[in-house]
């Protein structure tokens, strides 16, 4: 595929799934930080409906032989150190480095400083890169996977974690249905927190 | 219920479409869905205006060029007009940052929410470089490709963000 095809089909895709963040309402920094202190769900409920649709596209390409997969390595440093200061950044930011596009296509303008100090934090990696790839970035046991580990096929342990996740999101739906979880401005705002005794039956109920 | 000009669709539909987009993904670019590597190949070419010699940095020279990383650009651009499209439709545009920072930090102080989107933003990426993915590389399509590391990284970055959330008053 060429760059240009290659940049349209990338444009079309972005914008469905600017679309899907933005109608979903995960894309708001009062969602984020919400699922964060677990106050609310949506991230979390959005996530693994995610996840679990594509454990099944995938199971389907590659169970019939029209994909293949991309694991990333396992590097066990790495994969820690990065994820925690990662989620750190997201719970400032209110943004992952995703959906702080869609906080600029909705037109939150602290989105612009979370923009630049994403752009100034992948580019200090790339100077640092040299220096940390023999302490940091390296070693491991390679593109380790569940299934390698088990030795067994993908297709069927992705779409046996994709039932248990099914399974997890239905029973989080029941106690938390979404509804209740969107907020009065569809920004993931709820009322202030109540006092831990009263917090069970200070819950709101459904718009 | 899912209309275009709907104010907000359900987790699962928005989440089932996010899915999906992985058939492209693989089929048409032959990579999985993801978003933080573009910003290595936009800062990479901004600052080689500045300094020709960061091409010489091995990890920067193979994102500057090539189709899969101008495809991510461009995913990271089409989700800004998703968004604008999206909000336009159903009347939930944005400006002023989100009354939720009022709430996190104590009082309102935009110069003091815009120092912090700085910094987050800058962890964020720091952070996912470092893990080499984010939400949606290791996240998304890492998990469902059940990737030991990709478990790791989500389980440490769900850790990082809870943790300094602590930090936040309670919103």
């Amino acid at each position: 595929m060429t760059t240009l095809s290659a940049i349209l089909v990338g444009l079309a895709m972005g914008a469905v799934f600017g679309f899907a963040l933005e109608k979903s309402r995960v894309f708001e920094p009062g969602v984020i930080v919400g699922q964060m202190q677990l106050r609310s769900f949506i991230m979390l409920k959005v996530f693994l409906t995610a996840v679990a649709t594509g454990l099944v596209v995938l199971a389907a390409l590659h169970g019939f032989g029209f994909a293949k997969l991309f694991p990333k390595a396992t590097i066990f440093g790495a994969d820690i150190v990065g994820g925690l200061v990662l989620g750190a950044g997201i719970t400032l930011a209110g943004a992952c480095p995703g959906t702080v596009l869609a906080q600029i296509g909705a037109g939150y303008r602290d989105a612009w400083f979370t923009l630049i100090g994403g752009l100034a934090g992948a580019l200090t990696f790339s100077y640092l890169e040299p220096a940390l790839n023999p302490i940091l970035l390296s070693g491991g046991p390679g593109r380790l996977t569940l299934n390698g580990v088990f030795g067994v096929p993908f297709w069927p342990l992705a779409l046996g974690f994709a039932a248990l996740l099914v399974a997890g999101l239905v029973a989080l739906e029941r106690w938390r249905p979404w509804r209740s979880e969107v907020g009065e401005n569809y920004d993931g705002l709820l009322p202030p927190a109540q006092p831990a005794a009263l917090a069970g039956a200070g819950r709101r109920q459904p718009a | 219920m899912y209309a275009p000009a709907a104010k907000a669709w359900s987790p699962y539909a928005a989440g089932v479409v996010i899915g999906l987009l992985q058939i492209p993904a693989f089929l048409l670019i032959d990579t999985a869905l993801g978003a933080s590597s573009s910003y290595v190949t936009v800062s990479g070419h901004l600052a080689a205006i500045a300094d020709p010699g960061i091409k010489a940095i091995k990890y920067v020279a193979r994102h500057l060029e090539g189709a899969k990383n101008w495809w991510q650009v461009a995913v990271v651009v089409g989700i800004a007009l998703g968004a604008l499209l999206s909000s336009r439709l159903s009347g939930t545009a944005r400006s002023a940052p989100s009354p939720v920072w009022q709430r996190a930090i104590g009082r309102h102080s935009p110069p003091t929410r815009f120092a912090m989107a700085f910094a987050g933003g800058f962890l964020m990426l720091l952070g996912a470089r470092i893990a080499d993915g984010c939400t949606s590389g290791h996240g998304i399509s890492g998990s469902a490709q059940l990737a030991i590391g990709s478990f790791i990284a989500v389980a440490a970055m769900f850790g990082g963000a809870m943790l300094a959330a602590q930090f936040l008053r309670r919103v």
